[in-house]
């Protein structure tokens, strides 16, 4: 198992970090999911084994995570926050981290080498850190995290700050360590940033654990929540006055004069309905938009039920 | 075990990046303090001080000042400016790294400290001794040594115990105790570095001879132990010192409040 965290909770005084998680990963892919404030850092931070839980227990790899060399040997870490050594070149940072890996020089030089090339830089990797755009300085960060083939790679919002170019070559990189059949534990805010790498989240939100599983399966969840349908239609207001009268809509918002927001817990039956009544010429429409199974909606919806508001 | 082979990689590349030109500038000018300090005092005396005088004077600019300064400058701020810099993270997720991290860095402090006490102690017995200069450069030397040695794991133990404030806690430790509770004759001063410096300055430039028979106020600043049981002490503080370091970094949370979003 890669990670088992049990009645897992973290307080900083009487602030709450995480609340009570529970959950077992497999080795494979895995997003963490969350808003800003989620408990996203705290959770890496005990799963890194850099803070304590204070109720509850956390193996990662089979080990107690809290200093561990023989899980640290193991484990590669993209943390959220920069702090790198202005006054050193990338290949000298990168190297000296690989050494206090536990590498001897010439092997931890070897293996910087090998990682640098991997995130393409080692055109630049003699120049001081400080002269890197934010995007080099990125992607040397997750050079040191991967120079010594660490078999669970975690990383911290390591898009943060990046243009798309260098997005995507992150991504392909990504990709090219999952296809190698290591894990990778990534944290975001973003959703469609991890959803090209993954088809595994964790959804997190104030510190608690709102779902977990593929998106089809936290999309299972949703099943009677209501789902929004957005209609163009002619006699908009006619229309929604029938959808109402048959207690097909929860709700229904006229957005335009050609426009409905309808809210609904029987997406079937309005289907039904509205294939209906087009195909008997009663009514034009000419857009239907349903919210789509994108982890966002899926994620908007969760969110709304944990603030009670579905 | 494990933890020693990493240390010579944080020592090569801490002491790389101290390598820079305003830090040789301050460990220079430093160095040139003492001597150039005594050699004022001693053209505006006009007369060559006493043998004790002049010892007195070296030990306390060399050893004490000096060398004190150079290792409070490079070793009380070496955890603090990890955390600050929110590089901590990145050795705290290595295996035995912190413990590689202090020790690396405490030997870049004594091993910058040193060259400076030991040509601020050697210059300055050049400056003051018209007799016995053999004698006074081999126990100013030895005692600068051991001055490094000692208060660069006093003021790195002081940076790991509170890192936010290292610097004040360093000043308020090298005034309040070495200066103020070192001079008060109890068992307090026992506890603290100067007076071990101090009754090895006693023994080494024969300072009792003649005066500890059995002056019991003399007595209570010096104390009869040898030369080699203060060395021990002083040694043996030292070692206490890293290792209380040492365990503060492995069971304390050093994680900056920065790092976490919650």
């Amino acid at each position: 198992m890669l990670i088992e965290l049990t009645n897992v909770t973290r307080l900083y005084g009487i602030v709450i970090g995480v609340n009570d998680i529970t959950l077992s990963l497999p080795n494979g892919a895995h997003g963490l999911l969350g808003p800003n404030g989620a408990g996203k850092s705290t959770l890496l931070n005990l799963i890194t084994g850099q803070l304590r839980p204070t109720i509850g227990s956390v193996r990662v790899l089979g080990f107690p995570p809290r200093r561990s060399p023989e899980l640290l040997r193991r484990l590669g870490y993209l943390p959220g926050s920069e702090g790198m050594y202005a006054d050193v070149s990338a290949l000298e940072w990168v190297t000296y981290l690989t050494r206090i890996q536990g590498f001897d020089r010439g092997a931890a030089k070897r293996l910087a080498l090998q990682a640098l090339e991997r995130v393409q830089l080692s055109e630049h990797m003699h120049r001081k850190i400080s002269t890197f755009s934010r995007g080099m300085r990125q992607r040397t960060r997750l050079a040191q995290a991967i120079a010594h083939e660490p078999e669970f790679l975690i990383l911290d919002e390591p898009f943060s700050g990046l243009d798309p170019i260098a997005r995507h070559a992150m991504t392909t990189l990504l990709q090219q360590w999952i296809a190698e059949g290591r894990s990778l534990l990534i944290s975001s805010h973003v959703l469609h940033e991890i959803e090209s790498l993954t088809r595994s989240f964790l959804l997190i939100s104030g510190g608690r654990l709102l779902a977990s599983g593929s998106t089809e399966e936290i999309s299972s969840l949703l099943i009677d929540i209501p789902s929004e349908v957005r209609l163009r239609v002619g006699a908009a207001r006619q229309l929604a006055a029938e959808m109402l009268n048959l207690e097909l809509a929860e709700s229904i918002r006229i957005a335009a004069a050609d426009e409905l927001i309808v809210t609904t817990r029987s997406a079937l039956l309005l289907g039904q309905f509205l294939r209906c009544v087009v195909s008997e010429g009663r009514y034009l429409i000419t857009e239907m938009r349903a919210s789509d199974d994108s982890l966002q909606d899926v994620f908007n919806s969760l969110m709304k039920i944990h603030r009670g508001m579905a | 075990m494990k933890a020693l082979r990493r240390v010579p990689a944080v020592f090569g590349f801490e002491w790389r990046r101290a390598l820079t030109i305003p830090r040789l500038s301050w460990m220079l000018a430093l160095a040139a303090f003492a001597p150039v300090l005594l050699m004022l005092v001693r053209s505006a005396a006009g007369s060559p001080p006493p043998p004790m005088v002049a010892a007195v004077f070296v030990y306390v600019l060399a050893p004490g000042v000096v060398c004190m300064m150079s290792v409070f400058l490079l070793a009380t701020p070496a955890i603090s400016a990890e955390l600050e810099g929110r590089s901590w993270v990145y050795l705290a997720v290595r295996p035995y790294g912190l413990l590689a991290v202090l020790l690396g860095k405490y030997l870049v402090a004594v091993t910058w400290a040193l060259p400076v006490g030991l040509t601020s102690a050697i210059l300055s017995s050049v400056v003051m001794a018209d007799t016995e200069l053999p004698r006074m450069v081999a126990v100013q030397s030895g005692l600068a040594a051991l001055s490094c040695i000692a208060y660069a794991a006093v003021f790195l133990l002081i940076g790991v115990l509170a890192p936010k404030r290292a610097m004040v806690f360093g000043v308020v430790y090298a005034v309040g105790v070495e200066v103020g509770a070192a001079f008060i004759p109890a068992a307090v001063n026992l506890l603290t570095i100067q007076h071990r410096l101090r009754c090895l300055l006693v023994r080494g430039m024969r300072m009792d001879e003649g005066v500890a028979e059995r002056n019991p106020v003399f007595l209570s600043y010096f104390g009869d132990e040898t030369a080699t049981w203060h060395i021990f002490i002083l040694l043996a503080m030292t070692a206490s010192y890293l290792i209380a370091a040492a365990l503060i970094l492995h069971f304390r949370e050093f994680t900056a409040a920065a790092e976490t979003d919650t």
